[in-house]
C-alpha cells in the first residue's frame, strides 16, 4: 500500500523547502518596498500637469495590466538577453513583478489621493505650504490611511504570485519541491507541506489585513493609542 | 516700519472672474486697511466667496490687480502681458493672509496642537518647541487648551472652528479672512466662535468677513459691504446700510434676511 503523506520524506526536506520559503518571503518583501515607492512615482506621475507624461504612465499601466505576469517574467529573463539585456533570475524576478505590481498599486495610490477632499488641498494652501509640501504633510498621510487595506491584499496576492518565478528558475519554495520531487516522486507529501507554508504564512498576513481594515474604519483616536 | 501714508493691507483693483460663460465677479474694487473689520454680506451666489478665494488665489481671477500689503500678488503685467509669479512666491503671499473656511478644513490625521503648528513649522521653519509654545499661546486665546492632544474628530463644529482660527493666527497672519465660518454649525454653537472672531477684531486684526450673521456684522464690522451678481453694489457704515440702505436690492436683501 503506498502512504500518500510520507511524514520521513516531509522531515526530511523540510529544511530545503524551508529555505526556499524563506527565499519566497524575501522576494515578496523586496518586491513590496520597491513596488510601493515605484507606484507613488507612477501615481504622482500619472496626475502630472504634462500631458505627454500622463499618456507615458496610462500606457504603461494598460500594458502592465493587460498582459499576463507569466509572460512578462518569461519576456523579461529570456526575451531581453536576445538584446543584451542579461538578468540573473533573482534581478529578473524581482524586476518583473515590480513592474507589474507598480501598475496596479499606482492606480490604489492614485484613488486614496484622490479620496482627499478639496478642503484638505484649500487649507494647506491657504496656509503657504507648497503642493509638494502638502503632498507630503497633508494628502499621503490620510491617503495611505485609507488604502492600506487594500494594499495588504496586494502583497498577499503577491506572496502567492512569486511562485510565478520558479520559471525563470528562482529556488523559491515551490520551485524546490518541484525539484525534490523529480527525484523521489513524493508529489503529495511535498506539496502538502509546501501548501501549508505558503497557508501558514498567508493566513496571518490576511487576519492582520482584517485588523487594519477594522482599525482604519474607526476614528484618528483608535489608530493612535 | 515708515508708515506716514500705510498702504491698505488689502487692494483689488477691477477683478473679473469667470467660470466658464458664468461672469462670478464683475469688476471688484476693494481696499482694506489695516486693522478694519469689513463684512461682505449679499444673497448666495452673489460672488462673496469666490472673491475672498481670489485674494488667496484659491481661485484664479482672469482679469485685475491683488495687492496684499502693498505688494502685488500672484502676477505682474508687463505692457498687457500676464506672467505668473512662481508657486512658492504664491505660496509666501498666502501665508500672510489667513483663512477660515466654512467647513473648518482641519487636518483629521494630526492633533487640534498638530494642525496649529504645522504651517509654522513646516513653512516658517520655525523650531518646534517655539511653535508649540506659541500654538498653546492661541490655543488658550480661543479657549481650546484643554483640547490640544484631541483630534479634530473628537471636537464639536464649533471648536473645530476655533481650531481652525487658532491654526490661521498661528502664522502671524496680517488679515484674515472668513468665509461663511458660521454657516455649517448648529445655532447653540454659532455664538463661541463669533465671540472669537470679535476677541480677534478687538485685537486690532484686519478682516475680512463674509457672513450671514447680520448681528455680528452691525455690531463689529467698521464696514459693510453688499454684493449682489458679482458686483459691489453699495457699502458703507453698518448703521447706515442697515438703517438707511440707498439701493432697492439691498433693502430687498436686508429685509428678507432680517424677517426670519
Amino acid at each position: 500500500m503506498i502512504e500518500l503523506f510520507n511524514a520521513e520524506v516531509a522531515v526530511e526536506n523540510f529544511g530545503p523547502l524551508l529555505a526556499g520559503l524563506v527565499l519566497t518571503v524575501e522576494l515578496t518583501l523586496v518586491v513590496m518596498v520597491l513596488s510601493l515607492c515605484f507606484a507613488l512615482l507612477v501615481a504622482l506621475a500619472g496626475m502630472s500637469r504634462f500631458v505627454w507624461l500622463r499618456w507615458v504612465i496610462k500606457a504603461y499601466i494598460e500594458v502592465m495590466r493587460g498582459t499576463p505576469l507569466l509572460l512578462q517574467l518569461v519576456y523579461i529573463y529570456y526575451v531581453l538577453p536576445e538584446i543584451g539585456i542579461r538578468l540573473p533570475s533573482f534581478a529578473a524576478g524581482t524586476l518583473a513583478l515590480t513592474l507589474n505590481y507598480s501598475a496596479y498599486l499606482s492606480e490604489v495610490y492614485r484613488g486614496g489621493i484622490q479620496a482627499i477632499s478639496t478642503g484638505q488641498h484649500d487649507a494647506a494652501a491657504a496656509l503657504g505650504m507648497t503642493r509638494g509640501l502638502a503632498m507630503r504633510r497633508i494628502v499621503l498621510p490620510q491617503a495611505i490611511r485609507i488604502i492600506l487595506p487594500t494594499l495588504g491584499n496586494y502583497f498577499i496576492g503577491l506572496f502567492k504570485d512569486t511562485a510565478l518565478c520558479s520559471v525563470v528558475s528562482i529556488q523559491e519554495v515551490l520551485f524546490t519541491a518541484q525539484i525534490i520531487a523529480a527525484n523521489n516522486y513524493q508529489y503529495f507529501t511535498l506539496y502538502t507541506v509546501v501548501g501549508a507554508m505558503y497557508f501558514a504564512v498567508s493566513f496571518p498576513a490576511a487576519r492582520l489585513v482584517g485588523y487594519l481594515e477594522r482599525v482604519t474604519r474607526g476614528g484618528y483616536r483608535s489608530r493612535h493609542p | 516700519m515708515t508708515d506716514k501714508q500705510p498702504r491698505p493691507m488689502i487692494e483689488i483693483e477691477g477683478l473679473h472672474k469667470y467660470f466658464g460663460p458664468l461672469h462670478v465677479l464683475r469688476g471688484i474694487d476693494l481696499s482694506v486697511a489695516a486693522g478694519e473689520v469689513v463684512c461682505i454680506i449679499g444673497p448666495s451666489g452673489s460672488g462673496k466667496s469666490t472673491l475672498l478665494r481670489c485674494i488667496n488665489h484659491l481661485e484664479i481671477a482672469q482679469q485685475g490687480r491683488i495687492r496684499i500689503a502693498g505688494e502685488i500678488a500672484y502676477r505682474d503685467e508687463v505692457g498687457g502681458v500676464f506672467r505668473a509669479h512662481s508657486n512658492r512666491a504664491v505660496a509666501a503671499v498666502r501665508a500672510q493672509v489667513g483663512m477660515v473656511f466654512q467647513h473648518f478644513n482641519l487636518f483629521p490625521h494630526l492633533t487640534i496642537i498638530g494642525n496649529v503648528m504645522e504651517a509654522p513649522v513646516h513653512v516658517l521653519r520655525r523650531p518646534k518647541a517655539e511653535a508649540m509654545r506659541r500654538g498653546m499661546e492661541l490655543l488658550t486665546q480661543v479657549g481650546l487648551a484643554d483640547k490640544a492632544d484631541n483630534y479634530p474628530e473628537e471636537l464639536s463644529g464649533g471648536q473645530q472652528q476655533r481650531a481652525a482660527i487658532a491654526r490661521a493666527l498661528a502664522m502671524d497672519p496680517k488679515a484674515m479672512m472668513f468665509d461663511e465660518a458660521t454657516s455649517a454649525l448648529d445655532p447653540e454653537l454659532i455664538a463661541e466662535v463669533l465671540a472669537v472672531m470679535r476677541d480677534l477684531a478687538d485685537r486690532g486684526m484686519t478682516m475680512l468677513v463674509v457672513t450671514h450673521e447680520m448681528n455680528f456684522a452691525r455690531q463689529v464690522a467698521s464696514r459693510v459691504i453688499f454684493m449682489d451678481h458679482g458686483s459691489i453694489v453699495e457699502q458703507g457704515d453698518p448703521a447706515a446700510i442697515f438703517a438707511d440702505p440707498r439701493e432697492a436690492r439691498t433693502r430687498d436683501f436686508l429685509r428678507t434676511v432680517l424677517e426670519r
